[in-house]
């Protein structure tokens, strides 16, 4: 006989638990009063604290009222009278809103509501029991956060008001409810085992049944918490192991699913939120990031600032992380990310005495193997990142706790925490990280972050309550609420034992924001080359009497810092965000050119002599390239010095036929697409090609949710087919240069390649002009090269890293798409090709060659994302030796430094073989600072012509020196003082 | 009318991460695609309702906006 299907239909006891929660909420509140004078006034912000409003006047909002706009802000203002019965007690200002809202009770701030909270304390503010309410109501489509279900249903651009009152809370019956919330959520916890659950949900039940809910009052609420107290907290049977640190904190995206100029307020209400919170609970503590946010709360808010900065003192606010804000961590260069800390820090230091000894970035997307190095030299000692542990899309990352060891060999402390950094701390989740944390045997404790965030918002009181709630059930780990420097400092200690990762902190997913936002990346490359030749030639141009700009410098550096925010730079953003980045780039850009100048003789910034092709404005030109006319010419430039630039070559130096093209250095088949059928070595005597080689490859680009970040593992099983439009010809050629041109076609855009071969050069250069006009399509150039190699060598910007070329282990495999510089490279021994990018950043290796990402098109958050015209260049650079020996790092510094003019003299060391990597007026203006980086992976000693300090990152003077001892991939800083 | 919507409209409706297409205009109808977080909005109407308003207050015209939403592939069930 077949058993019968049991549809059940009585309710079960956690769901009857739970019905009776839900009749509870309805009476935290033992007194509401309407407050009936709300007016409103509708703006949308136009720049930082500038708006243009709708209306002249505000109008009347009564409950049922549609408010707020599409990106909109509301001035939300009521005066009234505080009824005679709220007088002598605690009561609140009600308002449910899918908005975030600042709230002022007679001029003074006293807090934020949001999807998260919905109550401000007043009475504390009010004066003779009269209240005036100034509100800034920010909404948004895309709440705070995702994660909480509640905020979800509230979506859209208009609202409608829901009324505000004031009410008086029942502290009893909140009391009441946070104990349920707790104890329903451990129940439903399956970590905690059966028993446990049963008993909870059965003297739970029990526990209610004391009340009369048809008539409920306070005193059947009390003998409901003596009997929680007295059956399950004082219940110690169920034990629990482990422990976990509690860190306050919320994860602010500078700009995102908003705009930069937002989160000014979005700061402000989640600082100020903190702060309220640590008015009424004197053992809160809270962790912040960013000096930039900082910095916005000074400027708008100096008298929350000046709030903020006496919990600082106490060590109550804390602030973490010492970069200036949470950088992308992979397409920054190596002075960028070293520009971060040095703002950062010395923000810290000025306003609050502190030099931040923490990196605390939860939310980037990978991290280079260069930055332990940067960080210890930047006054960092410990590293914080959560991503790797819980987005890897196919291995686990196998640490939390550990060492990490550099590029350079640098030891770090490390932490990737083993759950998300945002949480709502409920004992499932304290507990699911003890239960996720690898490193139980170290004798650490585990780090959780709690507090709603992306767009901010913090911490709630239900956090704050559950937390003191804890050390009642026996059931969970030990718990210690401390600041993210406590736990750090207390847990991470010589005597643990602490495994060690010995490579860069790859993140397994979010390969395609390397790609994404091209124009952003091409900025971005620029502005950091255009930051380094204008620090060095102002430096250089003190000789002549003119004063180092540092306040100009140092506003274009920081503007280039807050666009290498991690959902900026990487291009996980939407429209507006991109519009104010590229206004951003091309103020910095501009500003630095002018400080640069372009009068005078061409100069040579490289510490290294130049001798490679270079192509020149010149309206006399013969060629256009990206959209300036000008010539090729072999440069030959001694290292820091002016030239002059020979004349151009004449003469007959290639030739076409029907089968290749012949230079001194190859002869070549192409394919009437341009792609490289054959490239003979004629110096070397070797083929290049042994397959698709410089070939264009078009996939359907299609990840899903996280549209601009990822690209999918399975992406070369889509391929996408393209035409040829016009077939390969020779468009021009002088004695330097022969340009070869053909047009394709996939789906709407037409791409256009010039390819470009040289008398003087090994180098091929490629120009894309690109119309682009696709959705959801990867855009990747292939270069199968006769080369037998099973790594893929990467320009990390401070040395470099190799990658599996080849796929044994799931290690290997998911690093199909990896970040690098200015260049990669596929070599054996005597010989490899290399190609030099000027703005491109991901990277596939491949068993037998590797491809360059050149373009997508995702469609979230930005629907236009990439969309239009491109026109960017590589160059394609067979060579002998490895790439050491090839020169590939010198050569794409040159090709990432265009010639410039200014007439300059510099005398002193030149560094050789270490790279320039900086050299700028100190900070505090008492010295030329020198960054000087092996890249090369060698070690040995310069000797200086004098002695000159030794510098950290942040220019303290550590010590003296007329002799450098370097090491592989060592970043030195010096100091010569003026 | 289309200036009107890419000029003033789109960059508000942008400004929430929405997206809004002009088609276009027959007689006294506008016909426009919303994309992006729009395509999904459970209160679409709201905001039609004001953009009909604001075309009203800034141009004189009292229109019907006719929509269609594209989602993004990924929701696109």
């Amino acid at each position: 006989m077949g058993q019968i299907k049991v549809e059940r239909r009585s309710m079960r006891l956690p769901e009857w638990i739970d019905l009776r929660l839900s009749r509870l909420k309805k009476h935290i509140y033992s007194e509401k009063y309407e407050i009936t004078s709300f007016t409103v006034r509708e703006a949308r912000q136009s720049d930082e604290m500038v708006f243009e409003f709708y209306d002249d006047e505000p109008r009347p909002l009564k409950m049922g009222d549609i408010y707020f706009t599409p990106d909109g802000t509301a001035f939300i203002n009521a005066e009234f009278d505080v009824p005679k019965s709220f007088e002598g007690g605690e009561y609140r200002l009600l308002l449910k809103t899918a908005a975030e809202m600042i709230i002022k009770v007679n001029g003074a701030y006293a807090g934020g509501i949001d999807p998260n909270r919905e109550t401000v304390e007043i009475s504390r503010f009010v004066k003779d029991g009269h209240a005036k309410l100034e509100i800034v109501g920010y909404n948004r489509s895309k709440p705070d956060d995702e994660r909480n279900p509640e905020s979800l249903s509230v979506r859209g651009c208009r609202q409608i008001f829901e009324g505000g009152y004031l009410v008086k809370p029942n502290e009893k019956v909140t009391a009441l409810i946070y104990d349920i919330e707790l104890l329903t959520d451990a129940a439903s916890c399956e970590i905690f085992g059966e028993d446990f659950s049963e008993h909870v949900y059965r003297e739970l039940d029990r526990a209610l049944n004391l009340i009369d809910f048809d008539c409920i009052d306070n005193e059947d609420i009390d003998r409901a918490r003596e009997y929680i107290d007295e059956k399950i907290y004082s219940d110690k049977t169920y034990k629990g192991s482990g422990r976990v640190a509690l860190v306050a904190h919320s994860h602010l995206d500078i700009a995102y699913y908003w705009r930069r100029i937002h989160s000014v307020q979005k700061n402000m209400r989640t600082a100020l939120i903190q702060l309220r919170l640590m008015d009424k609970y004197p053992d809160f503590k809270y962790s912040h990031t960013q000096a930039y946010t900082y910095e916005t709360l000074e400027k708008y808010y100096p008298e929350v600032f000046e709030e903020l900065r006496e919990r600082v003192l106490e060590g109550r606010f804390e602030p973490v992380g010492g970069m200036y804000v949470e950088p992308d961590c992979n397409v920054p260069c190596a002075e960028s990310l070293i520009r971060q800390l040095l703002y950062g820090q010395s923000f810290f230091r000025s306003r609050f005495g502190i030099t931040v000894d923490n990196a605390w970035l939860p939310d980037v997307f990978g991290n280079s193997w260069i930055m332990p190095q940067i960080l210890k030299k930047s006054g960092v000692n410990y590293f914080v990142s959560n991503k790797m542990s819980t987005w890897n899309d196919t291995n686990r990352f196998p640490h939390n706790n550990f060492i990490w060891k550099g590029i350079d060999g640098t030891e770090i402390y490390a932490c990737v925490p083993p759950t998300h950094f945002i949480s709502w701390n409920m004992p499932s989740q304290v507990a699911g990280n003890w239960e996720a944390f690898q490193d139980k045997g170290s004798g650490t404790a585990t780090l959780q972050m709690f507090g709603y965030g992306d767009g901010g918002s913090g911490v709630t009181e239900e956090m704050i309550e559950l937390m003191h709630r804890f050390d009642k059930l026996s059931v969970m780990p030990q718990t210690k609420h401390v600041t993210g420097g406590e736990f750090l400092r207390s847990e991470f200690t010589e005597e643990k034992e602490l495994e060690t990762w010995d490579d860069e902190l790859y993140l397994e997913m979010h390969r395609g924001t390397l790609t994404t936002k091209a124009e952003l990346k091409d900025y971005n490359r620029k502005a950091e080359a255009l930051l380094r030749e204008a620090e060095l030639v102002s430096v250089l141009n003190t000789d002549k009497g003119v004063e180092y700009p540092a306040d100009e410098i140092r506003e274009y550096a920081k503007k280039l810092m807050v666009n290498q925010f991690h959902d900026i730079l990487p291009g996980s953003h939407i429209t507006p965000v991109y519009r104010d980045a590229v206004k951003d780039f091309k103020e910095i850009i501009s500003g630095l050119e002018n400080i640069i100048g372009e009068e005078g003789r061409y100069f040579n910034s490289l510490n290294f002599e130049r001798k490679e092709i270079t192509f020149i404005p010149d309206e006399n030109g013969n060629f256009t390239r990206k959209g300036v006319k000008g010539r090729f010419v072999k440069a030959d430039f001694p290292a820091l010095s002016n030239a002059d630039l020979p004349e151009g070559e004449s003469g007959e130096w290639f030739k076409v036929t029907r089968e290749s093209i012949e230079t001194p250095f190859y002869s070549a088949r192409l394919a009437m697409d341009g792609s490289i059928l054959s490239l003979y070595d004629k110096e070397l005597n070797r083929e290049w090609v042994s397959g698709e080689f410089n070939t264009l490859k078009f996939y359907a680009d299609t990840p899903g949710n996280y549209d601009a970040w990822d690209i999918l593992p399975g992406y070369k099983e889509c391929p996408v087919p393209s035409e040829v439009c016009d077939p390969l010809k020779l468009m021009q050629a002088d004695g330097e240069c022969a340009e070869f041109c053909a047009l394709q076609k996939t789906g709407e855009s037409y791409w256009c390649r010039i390819i470009r071969f040289f008398r003087s050069s090994r180098e091929i250069e490629v120009e894309n002009i690109v119309d682009w006009k696709e959705k959801n399509k990867l855009a990747k150039v292939k270069f199968t090269c006769n080369v037998l190699s099973r790594e893929l060598v990467c320009d990390t910007s401070a040395g470099f890293i190799k990658r599996p070329a080849n796929a044994n282990t799931s290690w290997q495999k998911a690093k199909f798409e990896v970040c690098c510089h200015k260049w990669c490279d596929f070599s054996e021994t005597d010989g490899g090709v290399a190609v030099i990018n000027e703005n491109k950043y991901g990277a596939g290796p491949e068993p037998d060659g590797f491809t360059l990402s050149l373009l997508r098109s995702p469609v979230r958050p930005d629907p236009t994302s990439d969309t239009g015209i491109h026109d960017f260049c590589y160059v394609i650079c067979p060579h002998g030796g490895d790439h050491v020996e090839g020169e590939i790092n010198k050569k794409a510094l040159e090709y990432n430094t265009p010639l410039r003019k200014n007439d300059f003299e510099y005398v002193g060391d030149t560094f050789a073989p270490l790279i320039l990597q900086a050299m700028k007026l100190s900070e505090d203006g008492s010295m030329i600072v020198y960054r000087l980086s092996e890249q090369d992976g060698r070690r040995g000693r310069i000797k200086l012509s004098g002695k000159m300090k030794t510098l950290n990152m942040l220019e303290d003077v550590i010590g003296e020196t007329d002799e450098i001892e370097y090491s592989p991939f060592e970043i030195i800083t010096l100091g010569a003082e003026i | 009318m289309e200036k009107y919507i890419n000029e003033y409209i789109r960059p508000r409706i942008q400004g929430d991460g929405g997206e809004i297409e002009f088609v276009k205009r027959e007689g006294g109808a506008v016909k426009v695609i919303f994309r992006g977080e729009c395509s999904k909005c459970q209160i679409l109407d709201r905001c039609v309702g004001w953009i009909e308003q604001r075309i009203l207050e800034d141009t004189g015209e009292s229109v019907k906006l006719e929509y269609e939403r594209k989602k993004p592939y990924f929701l696109d069930k």
